[in-house]
């Protein structure tokens, strides 16, 4: 009974702090579904609307999609989040969470190809070692995690500030379903329908951390969500790690506080992997790349960014030749080339 | 009582014969009416011509006299036709001998009766030369029509003097060679340092003729590129170099530099027939006409209105662009290479490495929307063009714009020999011309890879047929498609 009241009371998708002090005040997701509904509690027309939605009719709609409620206190929510003061009541989950905690790799919208770059060979090489790689399926930083981690075919879990059924923004609904096509999810504490407004995301990075041994922060400014995420994670006595950047530079102010304060410097991806064992446990042996050796252009390249100019210089090759190397390696999606660096991706 | 003096007018680009007719009739009444659909300007030229008679010595005849200018359905403009008016009345009034008529005239007079330069001089250069008559030009006007070898151009400053000259009483001074028109703003690609992407994407799109869009953060260096192009290209052969004279001429414009291929920059607030050509009576060419045979830069694509851009679209593709006013229609030539440079977002700085961009979301995809679409489509090769520092700026010497043109001028004999430049093959052509399987099997592979359409497969194989033409091969090989790949960077 108390857990079809919780689930009917995240049906209504209130502002999960609300939720939270309306449980406390008046004892329980019943006695606050009840208030609401005798009109004590003063709620929305369209909040007032949803209280007529049964359990049962909510399940339906859930199972219709491929998705489920998860509630805290019942089998199959995650340990790691009923253990957390704030942690959602309920959790709407498509797909499979996995049962161990994941790294947080999170940052700006708003970022530049420098960080987005660095997301993406984090998020490979997290999953090629054998973490599930957590983040909000946001623009620049997130997306950019989420695909690393889809590129190394690893598990990836998207944490939404809106229902199951959106995405914001909307056209990263193919990354969501790759997610959960590949054995990772898509999770939100707000129910089907729920619109993505500002106020949801900031309470939604609280389950980002949640779910994280770890948070990253890649490229950050002060002002952000990802801060929020970093902050939740301290509370909640997880790791946080951040990506120091240009002190001058806005996009990198975040980080750069935080490893003032005592986050944990990261300079590279070997290192990345290696502190992250500290919380995560050894990790898994990264597979070797099968042909850099072979490839003059890949061992020229080792783990550094060079300019086409200076490999043409460096093998000893024409610009035609060289810009044929790298086209070849990009289409065997060895290497990434934004137009002036070209970087390893590291084999999967 | 009656004399013919052939004149030349421009319609478009082409130049029309005209032939000023006049008769001087009975001495019943003084008059002087000029026929044949002639605009104000025309009109005045009875008071200017009389004026220059009496100031020359000679008589304005006492006696009914027609002027008609023939055809009549041929828009004339100007005060060029003063000078064969005069020379055709006095030759009928039995002033000077008829003979002095056998020529092609073109001129303003001054009420001194000096002649003054007008537009049309090349064009007045043709029909003489298929008239086989020498050509009485001012000064000015004869430096232009002289680009035109194998005619007869006599220079003249007065109207006693170019009676002289017609006769061949005396000989016509020097053709002055045209004042070397004011520079292009065209840059070498030695001033080019690093960028070996950029550099080999020029190379390939001055080979194929391939349309080029560049993207990249303010003082990425786009502008300069662009300028490159044209230093690139090979020099224009006569016949070109004729079409580029007569465009320019048609604008009333001198011809741009000798050889060199022209290149224009129209402001993002140009009119439309700023553009593409336009105007009441006398219909002028637009910049894509200028830029025949040329480069067309677009600085900041996205901030052309959509209409205007629209527009540009058909005479791209058509080489030609139709202007139709009251009765009368115009094609003017437009056979251009596109260059086109943005910002990719509205502050510039949406894929810059170091700056983060501060565009709201709604606003990059509603500037990204602007110059996306048909036009888009157009360009072959498509390039991010991040800004350096200044460590990646300084390089070693870089090759110059001639090393690389002869380079051009071989690939591009090669395109001849199939018939036609590969920026304009179309898909059936295209499969047409010989692959290898491992470069057929490497392009299907990146149709899923890269989500290439139908067009963008096409535009990887254009471009990898001038990279194959580039390295003197027939057929398009696996290396070729690769680096094809590098230049389809979506946009």
């Amino acid at each position: 009974m108390n857990s079809e009241a919780a689930l009917g009371l995240a049906h209504l998708g209130l502002h999960p702090d609300r939720n939270r002090q309306l449980v406390e005040r008046l004892g329980s997701p019943a006695a606050v579904l009840g208030a609401i509904s005798a009109g004590s509690e003063a709620v929305s027309d369209a909040i007032r609307q949803s209280l007529a939605s049964t359990p049962t009719e909510i399940e339906t709609s859930l199972a219709r999609l491929g998705a489920k409620a998860l509630i805290r206190g019942t089998a199959g929510y995650p340990d790691h989040l009923n253990e957390l003061p704030d942690s959602p009541p309920v959790l709407f989950v498509k797909g499979e969470l996995p049962a161990v905690l994941a790294v947080a790799l999170v940052g700006s919208r708003r970022a530049t190809s420098y960080g987005r770059r660095l997301a993406r060979r984090f998020g490979q090489a997290v999953a090629e070692v054998g973490w599930p790689v957590v983040s909000g399926l946001a623009r620049g930083i997130d997306i950019a995690a989420h695909q690393g981690c889809l590129e190394a075919g690893g598990v990836g879990i998207g944490v939404l500030g809106s229902g199951l059924d959106r995405f914001y923004p909307a056209e990263h609904r193919p990354i969501g379903e790759r997610l959960v096509a590949g054995g990772g999810a898509i999770v939100t504490e707000y129910p089907l329908g729920t619109t993505p407004e500002g106020w949801r995301f900031p309470p939604r990075n609280r389950i980002i951390a949640g779910l994280s041994a770890a948070v990253v922060v890649v490229e950050a400014a002060v002002t952000g969500g990802a801060l929020i995420t970093a902050n939740a994670a301290l509370s909640y006595g997880r790791a946080v790690l951040a990506v120091p950047g240009d002190i001058e530079r806005e996009t990198s102010r975040g980080c750069n506080l935080l490893i003032r304060d005592g986050a944990y410097p990261v300079l590279g991806v070997d290192e990345l992997i290696e502190a992250l064992g500290f919380v995560l446990g050894p990790p898994r042996v990264r597979p070797k790349a099968d042909i850099p050796e072979e490839d003059p252009l890949l061992s020229a390249l080792g783990s550094e960014l060079r300019s086409p100019d200076w490999l043409a210089e460096h093998l000893n090759e024409s610009p035609s030749r060289i810009l044929a190397m790298i086209g070849r390696l990009q289409a065997l999606g060895r290497i990434e080339f934004d137009g002036i660096v070209v970087a390893a991706i590291p084999g999967r | 009582m009656f004399a013919i003096v052939h004149s030349a007018g421009l319609v478009g680009i082409d130049p029309r014969p005209l032939r000023v007719e006049v008769h001087v009739g009975s001495a019943q009444q003084q008059a002087l009416l000029v026929v044949g659909l002639p605009d104000t300007a025309v009109r005045e030229a009875r008071d200017r011509v009389k004026a220059a008679l009496v100031s020359s010595g000679f008589k304005v005849p006492n006696r009914r006299v027609v002027v008609n200018l023939a055809p009549a359905d041929l828009p004339k403009a100007g005060s060029a036709y003063d000078l064969p008016i005069a020379l055709g009345m006095l030759a009928a009034d039995r002033a000077i001998p008829t003979a002095a008529t056998a020529v092609v005239a073109l001129g303003e007079l001054a009420l001194d009766g000096g002649v003054r330069s007008t537009r049309g001089g090349l064009a007045a250069a043709l029909v003489a030369k298929r008239l086989g008559l020498p050509c009485l030009l001012a000064p000015g006007a004869a430096s232009e029509a002289a680009l035109l070898p194998g005619v007869d151009i006599r220079p003249v400053t007065n109207l006693v003097e170019a009676i002289a000259i017609a006769l061949g009483k005396i000989p016509a001074p020097e053709v002055q060679p045209m004042a070397a028109p004011v520079s292009a703003p065209v840059s070498d690609l030695s001033e080019i340092r690093g960028q070996l992407l950029a550099r080999r994407a020029l190379e390939v799109a001055a080979a194929g003729g391939h349309h080029l869009f560049l993207s990249g953060p303010p003082g990425a260096g786009k502008t300069m590129l662009a300028r490159v192009l044209p230093s690139l290209l090979p020099a224009l052969d006569d016949e070109a170099l004729l079409e580029v004279a007569l465009a320019w001429a048609s604008a009333g414009y001198n011809p741009p530099g000798r050889c060199q291929p022209p290149f224009r920059s129209p402001h993002h607030t140009a009119s439309v027939a700023a553009l593409v050509g336009g105007g009441h009576t006398y219909l002028s060419p637009g910049e894509l006409t200028l830029a025949h045979r040329g480069v067309l830069f677009l600085d900041e694509l996205g901030e052309f209105p959509a209409q205007h851009l629209d527009a540009l679209r058909q005479p791209i593709e058509e080489g030609s662009v139709s202007i139709s006013r009251k009765g009368i229609s115009v094609r003017f030539p437009s056979s251009v290479q596109l260059v086109a440079a943005t910002n990719p977002c509205p502050c510039g700085f949406e894929d810059d490495r170091l700056v983060a961009c501060s565009c709201p979301e709604s606003g990059i995809r509603r500037y990204k929307a602007r110059f996306s679409g048909p036009l888009l489509d157009r360009f072959d090769l498509r390039l991010k063009i991040p800004r350096l520092t200044a460590a990646e700026l300084t390089g070693g010497p870089a090759e110059n714009s001639q090393a690389v043109r002869a380079r051009v001028v071989a690939a591009r004999a090669r395109q001849s020999e199939r018939g036609q430049l590969n920026r304009s093959l179309s898909r059936p052509e295209l499969d047409a011309l010989p692959m290898t399987p491992e470069a057929t099997s490497r392009l299907r592979a990146s149709i899923d890879q890269f989500m290439l359409t139908g067009r963008g497969w096409d535009r990887v194989r254009r471009v990898a047929r001038t990279i194959a033409d580039l390295a003197g091969d027939q057929t398009v090989d696996e290396s070729h498609v690769e680096e094809a790949l590098v230049f389809r960077s979506s946009v």
